[in-house]
């Protein structure tokens, strides 16, 4: 049997954890950096981790933002999350609600935009067949089983 | 009135420390404590620490809870809960949000433990069927590329198993296992600073508060698997050094094979749990669908331990 005084200490050390576990929980959540530093694409060809910060770091790659968030050029505008104009889906019934921030709806009527994936695998293999370097693969970057 | 020393004798096996379940449960956790500090909150912080403090706290409650449901005396003062919610923290990321400790220590305690009848009841291990049910459930949250990919490391931000089940050994060209020993890969809070595995490990053997048949074969059996497919595809399948400091390998062969109720007592039957838990996690791990096969092996194995604790001596003397 354990002794009164021994079981104090249990409860208290119980529900020490509890408020530290709480407060550590409540007053540093984990939040994204406002640059990522990888992504996780999640799709049905399997997972892409893609690193973001080896793209963009001097020390790594050293890409330009613009090299690849391409629209509107050279514009902060354009540091946006890919999905945003290159939806999932084919679209052609009407542009991502995001164009309607820059352009009238009648400005933009017919203007094809690809969708997401054939978008990262024009941009990914392009850019490392021209340097070269880089998997173009399929398995390279996406984790089959 | 029983004399507290005197040891009652019933049927064979049996075996005894001399120590008592609290002092046990206090040895274990000390023995996980350099891993859990030194590689999980010294690199996270206070991440790591909600998720471990979070984890004990709810495995306590969950155990006082269940007993409290079933009129049972209260039995978290031995300290079992807190070891299996320590044990369980060990095995997460540290951005494992609330809500996931909670449900995995409700799964380990009531589910894992509690049902069967408590401490020295349960047939699995707890700690190791609650990852499991997660793994199956929400398996995105143990996948540690995807649940550390805000953080920036100074070694390679990719889970080396996942790599190398993935990309082959060329993603895992530059790891080096003195950065694996030191914990410099990313992995779940407690299993990726090896030294402090090794170290928490050694210890609770010499101090005879696990069994260091089961934990030597398990490791052995990951050993002798992982050189035999190293052996056969060296272009192929990783090194055996690598599958030893990866994963949750010395986390499994330290604290979760040993585990008291569901494991072998006997010689012969714990050399075979063992191996045959260190085969199944490499051949999990290079043939099978799982990134590791560390907790589906320790489950397995908890499955095989009563056939094998028919292996045992034959009983002196007859029955008139």
């Amino acid at each position: 049997m354990i002794s009164k005084q021994k079981m104090k200490v249990v409860y208290g050390l119980m529900v020490y954890f509890l408020v530290v576990g709480v407060l550590c929980y409540a007053a540093f959540p984990v939040s994204p950096p406002e640059e990522p530093m990888r992504i996780m694409f999640k799709v049905t060809a399997g997972k892409v981790l893609f690193d973001h910060y080896a793209h963009t770091s001097e020390t790594a790659y050293g890409l330009s933002c613009w090299d690849c968030h391409h629209h509107p050029l050279d514009d902060d505008a354009a540091l946006i999350a890919c999905g945003e104009c290159h939806t999932a889906n084919e679209t052609a019934e009407q542009p991502p609600d995001i164009c309607g921030d820059c352009h009238e709806p009648d400005e933009i009527e017919d203007t094809p935009i690809i969708k997401r994936s054939d978008a990262f695998h024009q941009g990914c293999i392009e850019c490392h067949q021209a340097f070269e370097a880089g998997p173009i693969e399929c398995a390279a970057c996406h984790m089959m089983m | 009135m029983n004399n507290p020393k005197k040891l009652i004798v019933s049927h064979a096996p049996f075996i005894h420390i001399g120590s008592s379940i609290p002092q046990m449960s206090l040895h274990i956790i000390l023995a996980a404590l350099p891993a859990v500090i030194l590689g999980g909150m010294f690199r996270f912080g206070a991440s790591a620490v909600a998720v471990v403090s979070f984890s004990i706290a709810t495995a306590m409650l969950w155990e006082i809870a269940i007993n409290l449901v079933s009129k049972k005396p209260v039995s978290v003062g031995d300290g079992n809960a807190a070891v299996i919610g320590l044990i369980f923290a060990m095995l997460l990321p540290a951005t494992a949000p609330w809500w996931f400790v909670l449900t995995g220590t409700f799964i380990a305690i009531v589910i894992g433990k509690q049902i069967f009848g408590g401490m020295g009841s349960n047939p699995f291990n707890p700690v190791a069927l609650a990852i499991a049910i997660l793994m199956i459930s929400w398996g995105d949250f143990l996948d540690f590329d995807e649940m550390y990919r805000h953080f920036q490391f100074d070694f390679i931000p990719t889970y080396p198993l996942t790599a190398v089940k993935h990309f082959g050994l060329d993603a895992i060209e530059p790891v080096r296992l003195m950065d694996l020993l030191l914990g410099r890969q990313i992995g779940g809070i407690g299993a990726t600073f090896g030294i402090g595995l090794i170290l928490g490990g050694v210890y609770l053997m010499i101090r005879g508060f696990i069994r260091w048949e089961i934990s030597l074969s398990f490791l052995g059996g990951v050993f002798i698997t992982a050189l035999i497919f190293n052996i056969i595809d060296p272009s192929r399948f990783a090194s055996p050094f690598f599958h030893l400091l990866t994963g949750y390998t010395l986390v499994a062969a330290f604290f979760l094979a040993p585990e008291d109720s569901s494991s072998p007592v006997n010689f012969i039957p714990m050399l075979i749990y063992g191996a045959v838990g260190g085969m199944m996690t490499i051949l999990i791990r290079n043939i099978g669908a799982y990134v590791d096969g560390a907790i589906l092996s320790i489950l397995l194995i908890n499955l095989l331990n009563p056939l094998l604790d028919k292996i045992r001596p034959k009983t002196l003397g007859k029955v008139a």
